[in-house]
């Protein structure tokens, strides 16, 4: 991972935030985050922003913070 | 009796001239030529009339892509009662007319028009380059001209000079009869008006604007008036060149997203000349600059007829043999993968190739490179269409056929420039403004179509770049609060918890035009006039392009547009419609065929276990269920060291993507970077393998335009390299072992049938039967679906979605006080990679940026001053052109060449939803300066080195172990 690569993740992340916040009560707009990554992020991308949030998460949004929170961490297939 | 009852068919045989365009009237009328009955629509004229008797009465100025003019008089018919003799193609049939097209008055008559044409014609005939295709010719022949009695001496136009301004056509008075067809098929067919006819009586002469060379006069070199030419006066010089062609095959053209059809008019394998096919349903035997004549580059010297390979890119070329290159390819993405993961390597499927080719780099992707690493060039270009509109109407395409906006009476255009990146629908617009449309264009630049000639009430939305979002607010709003909506559509149509719920947000003050016109900039009242002209005078069309997409809002732009439709009920029938105009060729084809990382071909999510289970039984693999990267994840990826290998087909991201110093470090980083392309293009100088490709010309498939036309594309000559695309992929994944063994696209296709529900009734057999195929296709449309959402949508009801204007984050500032924004120009497709290799560059041999007079004068910037541009990524040079086309505040320019380095300014900054780049918004700033960008010189010295590297590996001819791998 590089700290550029961490850094998109981040503002691609509060960017849907962003445009999702409107999307009815807190809870589920944070819904509608977590569902926007699930559907549309790759493995990878999804991993790298959960371990963030996890280990730091300072510069998610509030609501990207409670969206991410909600991912799961998607299942290694081999 | 024959009864002749089509209205909607412009022809019946497409190689067959009916003399007078089609009536469109439900009314028959029955009348008798030549003592054949015949029942046709009222309005028909007798001329046509007789045509589809099979009777072809003698004529010159009359053509069925225009209207009867009545000049020449050959036509002229007897009519039972009436007296002398009319003009047929300007006389309408009547009930019980009984025509006579052949007595001895008559031909007699015709014979005399003919003498005195003849009279001012050169009698080159054999040396002429219109020798067996000449209608004047063909109707001094049906006359039975025996003689001349005038002579020649007499004043006449033989002397005229010919002008050969133009590089793909000449023009040569002296042959003229002043038919005007040329004139009318400017005006009526393109809609141009740069032809006239100067003067009176003998004088009378056609004239490119006023008395200019071709060249300079406000010609676009469309074509339309050579290919109505019935002498030799306006001649392909391809033809001038070669002679008549002697076969022809119909099919499809590879520039943009309107997809025309054209005859390929060949000698042997040497392509003489494109003729727009009148058969085809996307353009109706009209073409552009680019489509008709710019296919030069098929077989220009820098086409790669041998696969190559090197170590590193700092090594020369080797030319190999396809065995050893595949094989190269093959090994070193499996050391790749071996060292960095399943997920280490990817690929770039192509919006120029063909559906088959792009679904088998999909599937080599899924299935032997075992993830869903796959992505394309729409994820720069209409990703948010697809998002937008697959999330409010269901589906990710275009609602309408082109024709439909015929009927259209207000045409909304945002975001897109038709005249210059989809001439020939512009034309169709144009032709629908003439007939008194209302035209509404939002969109920071003031585009061609505002100056139509001839056109009607159009309002112009000069909004700021990147507020789209409260431009398209502002109208929703102004619909709702003025009583505009269609209550009854919303009603049955929509879900109305959603609809309730945009109802509220829309309503609320902070939307209206006059709240939001410190935001766009555009006048409260021009806004609720364009709201009202949209949602109340008849029927509305949307028409947009990338001017929507590129922004950090695309997708919510996308939404908002679906909403107006809906709110509006401009949705499900002719002349309505929300209509995104595709860029490429088949962008639209790219996407359907499972190109991007999150969904199978057909829009199916790699989520869905059932879709995942139906594609596992025919590709005999498991199917990974997250999706992949996108074309940015990549590159970040790629720098961050876990991204190795790319394998891209038929795409130049590192001309065309935006950052460019940030993709080239990507594309340095990658351990294996396979380029399968046409030319060494700027993405292949970064490359390890460099496969050849094939041009649309040399091999089979279909393409799928903006109005989801599939279309068949024909090979009419073979692969300068021997393989087609198609075939170059199946051996790199038979190399990787995972066996593809297609013998022909037609096997692809049925392929794609079985697995896509809305290409299930596609088959080759079939589009030879109906010539073209709207999707969805299937057992409920067997023949194609022209006009989507007319019963329901497929997610059941719409979606009005809450569509929250949130500002870009690229500001303007007091070091970048100006806005970039960028765009195409008519002559130039894209990268340029293509066209730059004709001589279209004679248009558009550099890129300019475009700045308005009030910035350049702060600036002290002239025409032709070179301007650096900086932005907060990077700097270019490029010279001034003084415009008042955009706002103060705005600067524009095209990407046509890649030493412009435009993309070396553009920002990593992208959509929300969908990571579709913000090419339309960038903040820069301008000065003069004397030399070129630091870039610049870096992309020479690189350029020149990588020339270098390849120039040694060039034989110009192909492999020899071809029929190994057929």
């Amino acid at each position: 991972m590089s700290d550029d690569q961490l850094h998109h993740l981040i503002t691609m992340v509060n960017q849907i935030s962003a445009n999702l916040h409107h999307a009815g009560s807190e809870d589920e707009a944070a819904g509608a985050v977590a569902g926007h990554l699930k559907k549309f992020w790759a493995r990878s991308m999804k991993q790298m922003i959960i371990d963030y949030a996890e280990q730091d998460g300072s510069e998610l949004s509030e609501l990207s913070r409670k969206a991410v929170a909600s991912l799961q961490k998607p299942a290694e297939t081999t | 009796m024959l009864q002749y009852f089509d209205p909607g068919k412009p022809a019946l045989k497409p190689d067959l001239d009916y003399g007078t365009p089609p009536a469109t009237s439900e009314n028959t009328v029955s009348l008798s030529i030549d003592g054949y009955d015949i029942e046709v629509p009222e309005g028909t004229s007798v001329l046509r009339a007789a045509t589809l008797l099979g009777i072809q009465i003698p004529k010159l100025c009359a053509s069925d892509n225009l209207e009867a003019f009545g000049s020449c008089r050959l036509c002229a018919v007897e009519i039972e009662g009436r007296r002398g003799y009319p003009a047929s193609c300007t006389t309408p049939v009547a009930d019980g007319m009984a025509v006579t097209t052949q007595n001895g008055k008559l031909a007699k008559l015709r014979r005399n028009i003919m003498e005195l044409y003849i009279s001012d014609h050169p009698l080159d005939c054999l040396t002429c380059p219109a020798n067996g295709d000449c209608e004047l010719q063909d109707m001094a022949g049906a006359v039975g001209l025996r003689e001349v009695r005038y002579g020649f001496e007499g004043e006449n136009h033989l002397a005229a000079e010919t002008d050969d301004s133009n590089p793909y056509f000449s023009f040569d008075p002296s042959k003229c009869i002043v038919c005007s067809r040329c004139v009318r098929a400017c005006e009526e067919v393109q809609g141009t008006f740069a032809l006239t006819i100067e003067g009176r009586g003998f004088d009378s002469k056609v004239s490119a604007g006023q008395s200019e060379p071709f060249m300079d006069s406000e010609c676009v070199s469309c074509g339309a008036c050579v290919q109505s030419c019935p002498t030799s006066t306006l001649m392909e010089k391809s033809v001038i060149d070669a002679g008549q062609p002697e076969h022809s095959v119909v099919t499809t053209c590879a520039y943009c997203g309107v997809g025309c059809s054209f005859k390929a008019e060949m000698k042997g394998g040497q392509l003489i000349r494109m003729v727009p096919y009148k058969g085809g349903d996307a353009n109706h035997g009209h073409a552009c600059v680019k489509g008709r004549f710019a296919f030069g580059y098929a077989t220009h010297k820098d086409r790669i007829c041998e696969p190559m390979i090197r170590e590193s890119i700092e090594e020369p070329w080797r030319a190999v043999s396809w065995d050893e290159a595949i094989h190269f390819a093959a090994n070193r993405l499996k050391e790749t993968q071996s060292r960095y993961g399943r997920e280490s390597i990817g690929g770039i499927t192509s919006s120029r190739c063909t559906n088959e080719e792009t679904y088998l780099v999909q599937k080599l992707i899924r299935a032997a490179f075992g993830n869903n690493n796959t992505d394309t060039c729409a994820r720069v270009c209409h990703s948010p269409t697809g998002y937008g509109l697959k999330t409010t109407l269901g589906e990710s395409a275009g609602t309408q056929t082109f024709d439909s906006v015929m009927e259209a009476d207000t045409i909304v255009v945002i975001g897109a420039n038709p005249t210059d990146a989809h001439p020939v629908f512009g034309s169709q617009v144009r032709r629908r403004l003439r007939e008194g449309a209302k035209l509404i264009v939002i969109d920071p630049r003031r585009i061609d179509l505002l100056k139509t000639p001839h056109g009607g009430e159009a309002i112009h939305l000069p909004l700021r770049p990147g507020t789209n979002v409260a431009m398209v607010n502002a109208l929703a709003h102004v619909i709702v609060s003025e009583g505009l909506e269609d209550k009854a559509f919303i009603e049955q149509r929509c879900d109305q918890t959603q609809y309730t719920a945009w109802r509220e947000f829309i309503q609320e003050e902070r939307h209206s035009p006059e709240a939001m016109e410190a935001v766009t900039g555009v006048p409260a009242d021009l806004v609720r006039q364009a709201a009202r002209a949209y949602a109340a005078n008849g029927n509305g069309a949307i028409y947009y392009g990338l001017g929507v997409t590129e922004h950090s809002q695309g997708s919510t732009m996308v939404m908002g547009i679906a909403n107006l439709a809906m709110a509006t009920g401009n949705l499900g029938r002719e002349g309505v419609g929300v209509n995104p105009l595709r860029g490429q060729n088949n962008v639209q084809g790219s996407c359907d065929m499972g190109s991007f990382p999150h969904e199978l071909p057909g829009y199916q999510h790699v989520g869905d276990a059932a879709v995942r289970a139906r594609f596992s039984d025919v590709w005999g693999v498991a199917i990974d269920d997250e999706p992949g990267l996108r074309i940015p994840n990549m590159f970040d990826a790629a720098i961050a060291g876990t991204f190795k290998g790319l394998y891209v087909q038929g795409e130049d991201i590192a001309q065309s993507d935006p950052n460019t110093q940030h993709v080239e470090a990507a594309l340095t980083a990658l351990d294996c970077l396979i380029v399968q392309d046409i030319f060494l293009n700027e993405t292949a100088k970064y490359a390890h393998v460099l496969l050849p490709g094939s041009t649309f010309l040399e091999k089979d498939g279909t393409f799928t335009n903006a109005e989801r036309r599939i279309n068949r594309v024909r090979k009419v000559m073979a692969p300068v390299a021997g393989l087609a695309d198609w075939e170059v992929t199946m051996a790199l994944s038979n190399a990787l072992g995972y066996p593809m063994n297609y013998r022909h696209p037609s096997e692809i296709m049925d392929e794609i049938a079985l697995l896509t529900p809305t290409f299930a009734g596609v088959s080759y057999d079939k589009l030879e039967r109906l010539g073209s195929i709207q999707w969805p296709c299937n057992d409920e449309h067997p023949e194609g679906s022209p006009t989507m959402h007319e019963v329901d949508f497929p997610i059941g009801k719409g979606r009005f979605a809450v569509t929250e204007y949130v500002a870009t984050e690229e500001r303007t500032n007091r070091k970048f006080p100006l806005v970039l924004t960028t765009g195409r120009i008519l002559s130039q497709y894209n990268v340029g990679a293509q066209t730059r290799r004709t001589e279209n560059e004679r248009w558009h041999e550099e890129d300019l940026l475009e700045i308005h007079p009030s910035d350049a004068e702060l600036r002290g910037i002239h025409d032709g001053d070179w301007l650096g541009i900086s932005s907060r990524v990077g700097r270019t040079v490029l010279r001034a052109k003084v415009s008042e086309r955009m706002l103060p505040g705005v600067v524009y320019t095209t990407f046509h060449h890649p030493g412009s380095g435009a993309n070396v300014i553009t920002t990593d900054s992208s959509d929300w939803a969908t990571n579709c780049p913000e090419y339309k918004v960038t903040a820069v700033q301008v000065e003069k300066v004397s030399q070129p960008s630091r870039w610049q010189r870096h992309f020479e010295d690189f350029d020149e080195r990588q020339h270098e590297l390849l120039e040694p590996a060039m034989h110009g001819r192909a492999p020899d172990d071809v029929s190994a791998l057929k």
